[in-house]
């Protein structure tokens, strides 16, 4: 991955943000009868990693195509790199290299093949640095793509969009389908690309990378963009979320009652575990009275004020998406 | 451009061989009908058009047999189905192998990459027409006939632009729509059917393959001009249809 040079810093005179920024403001897009994305505004960067967590349908794909011109939207305006998103995006994607979420290629291809057509329309050097990235990530570069695995394509795919020198890129799920520890490989090299200047945005159902790599996370529900105070609210909510496990399973309804007298909201009883939130008020008297009520079994375990986005993702979705 | 190039030149010469392998059996077949023109009229008594057509080719002899053989019956017949290969693919085959996305997500206008497309298709298209057309004088010189190789040039193009418009007619439903077979099999069914009038005499006219049938062709040859009172209207029609599917597709959605 090459920096961007500061001499490539030249910006088309009215334009709506910075170099190295994404800017949205309204977009918006309906299929049909459906509203995928309702009007979003946001500014990322310049620098750092933002996610962009939601469940499936919720509108996460759809923004990120529209920002790269893929999908028209119906209002709103965009900018990426300084660059305002008009026509089909081609300015944009220029300046923004992209990682489609569909794993889809062109088996009859090699992979060295398929990567100078992936970079088709970008500087000659891409084509050397996605080779050495395809290369550093154990690609077998001759072989027809059609061998591949699931994760070989998606790391090919990868190699591509992190080849070009670029400000910003835009990642639709990166790490999906591959193992750990490539996983592990790939988070190294986005947090080094946002260690450089380098602006990314990134969608993933592994929240566990996303609490990793993430400085900055984006709520999106039902095409609606979470707004950052409910944000941090949520955060904070999510530090309050206990898990408490018992020996035997336990009459759900009486313990429910038992959690929620004493202040427990949102509880969820399966089997032998509950996961509650403890009151805003004083949480750890809550959490006393709790470990002490006479109605309940002695727990076997117990894990509070862990922050976990998984948490935070049940709290905004219960068991949607999870 | 080049991915989809890929196995275009091993469709193009398939296609080009079975129009020479087409020509080549019906010039050297020419002496035999010539001699046998009765025989043939009496066969065909059932189907009048086809009889009409006979008396045409006895009126207007070995160019009328060549142009006839070549252009409306190989070309036609042929061209129509390597239309519909070049075109359906273009963008329908791309949604129906889920490449939709990666082929639009690279800094490339859709305007220039349908474009590349459709010229890439229209040369496929036209090339074997032109390269088969070329070895007509030789052919003919194998049945001691003379044939002038450039009217035969000014149908070759003739041709070429009336299968362009069945082209772009199945390149705008490639860019609408996501099944290529089933576009396939559409404009096929309505080809054949067009053909299918053509032979019914009282519905000649009405056929679109009426505007490349053997009397236009004998009509370029005398004149030595092409015919734009056709090729006018169908270069509209082709315009009309390319715009059609480049709207179209500016709108799609992976």
């Amino acid at each position: 991955m090459a920096a961007f040079r500061a001499s490539d810093a030249s910006r088309a005179p009215g334009t709506a943000g910075a170099a190295g920024t994404i800017v949205v403001r309204g977009l918006t897009r309906r299929f049909g009868p459906t509203v995928a994305v309702r009007p979003l505004a946001f500014e990322l960067g310049p620098g750092g990693v933002t996610g962009l967590l939601g469940p499936n349908g919720s509108g996460k794909s759809t923004l990120l195509r529209m920002l790269l011109g893929l999908v028209p939207p119906d209002a709103g305006t965009a900018s990426v790199d300084g660059v305002p998103l008009r026509g089909d995006g081609t300015a944009v994607r220029r300046r923004c290299p992209y990682l489609p979420g569909e794993v889809a290629v062109y088996g009859e291809m090699s992979g060295r093949a398929h990567l100078a057509w992936f970079l088709r329309g970008r500087e000659r050097e891409s084509r050397a640095s996605a080779i050495g990235i395809a290369t550093e990530l154990g690609l077998p570069l001759e072989r027809r793509v059609r061998g591949y695995s699931h994760g070989m394509k998606r790391l090919l795919l990868l190699a591509a969009a992190l080849a070009p020198r670029a400000r910003v890129r835009v990642l639709d799920e990166p790490t999906e389908g591959l193992d750990p520890s490539r996983r592990g490989q790939i988070l190294g090299l986005l947090a080094r690309e946002a260690k450089n200047g380098t602006t990314i945005l990134l969608s993933s159902h592994h929240l566990g990378e996303v609490e990793r790599v993430c400085d900055r996370v984006l709520f999106l529900r039902r095409g609606e963009l979470l707004d950052e105070e409910q944000s941090r609210r949520l955060r904070r909510r999510a530090g309050r979320v206990v898990r408490v496990a018992w020996a035997d399973p336990i009459d759900p309804a009486a313990a429910a009652g038992s959690l929620a007298t004493r202040g427990a909201e949102d509880v969820r009883i399966e089997g032998g575990r509950a996961t509650f939130v403890l009151p805003a008020g004083d949480p750890r008297r809550a959490l006393a009275e709790i470990l002490s009520a006479r109605d309940l079994p002695a727990p076997t375990s117990l894990v509070y004020g862990e922050f976990s986005l998984h948490e935070l993702y049940r709290a905004l979705y219960g068991e949607e998406g999870v | 451009m080049r991915r989809h190039l890929g196995s275009l030149p091993i469709q193009v010469l398939a296609y080009f061989t079975l129009l020479e392998l087409m020509l080549v059996a019906a010039i050297l077949y020419w002496p035999n009908f010539r001699d046998n023109i009765d025989s043939l009229r009496a066969l065909s008594g059932p189907i009048p058009a086809l009889q009409d057509m006979l008396t045409q080719l006895e009126e207007t002899g070995v160019v009328g047999y060549i142009t006839g053989q070549h252009f409306f019956k190989g070309c036609n017949t042929l061209g129509c189905a390597a239309a519909v290969l070049f075109a359906v693919g273009a963008v329908a085959g791309e949604v129906h192998r889920g490449t939709l996305e990666i082929w639009l997500a690279r800094p490339i206008s859709r305007g220039r990459l349908l474009t590349e497309r459709w010229v890439a298709g229209a040369l496929a298209l036209g090339l074997p027409i032109f390269a088969s057309t070329a070895t007509i004088p030789l052919l003919a010189d194998r049945v001691d006939e003379v044939v002038d190789l450039a009217p035969m040039f000014l149908c070759a193009v003739h041709e070429w632009i009336f299968l362009l418009a069945i082209y772009s007619l199945s390149f705008l439903l490639s860019a609408v729509g996501s099944h290529p077979t089933k576009i396939a099999l559409l404009v096929l069914f309505l080809s054949t059917f067009e053909f299918a009038i053509y032979m019914v005499k009282v519905w000649t006219q009405s056929s679109l393959f009426r505007l490349a049938d053997i009397q236009d062709f004998v009509d370029i040859e005398s004149a030595r001009r092409l015919d734009w009172a056709i090729l006018a209207p169908l270069l509209a029609c082709i315009a009309v249809l390319y715009a059609a599917a480049l709207f179209a597709f500016r709108r799609r959605v992976p």
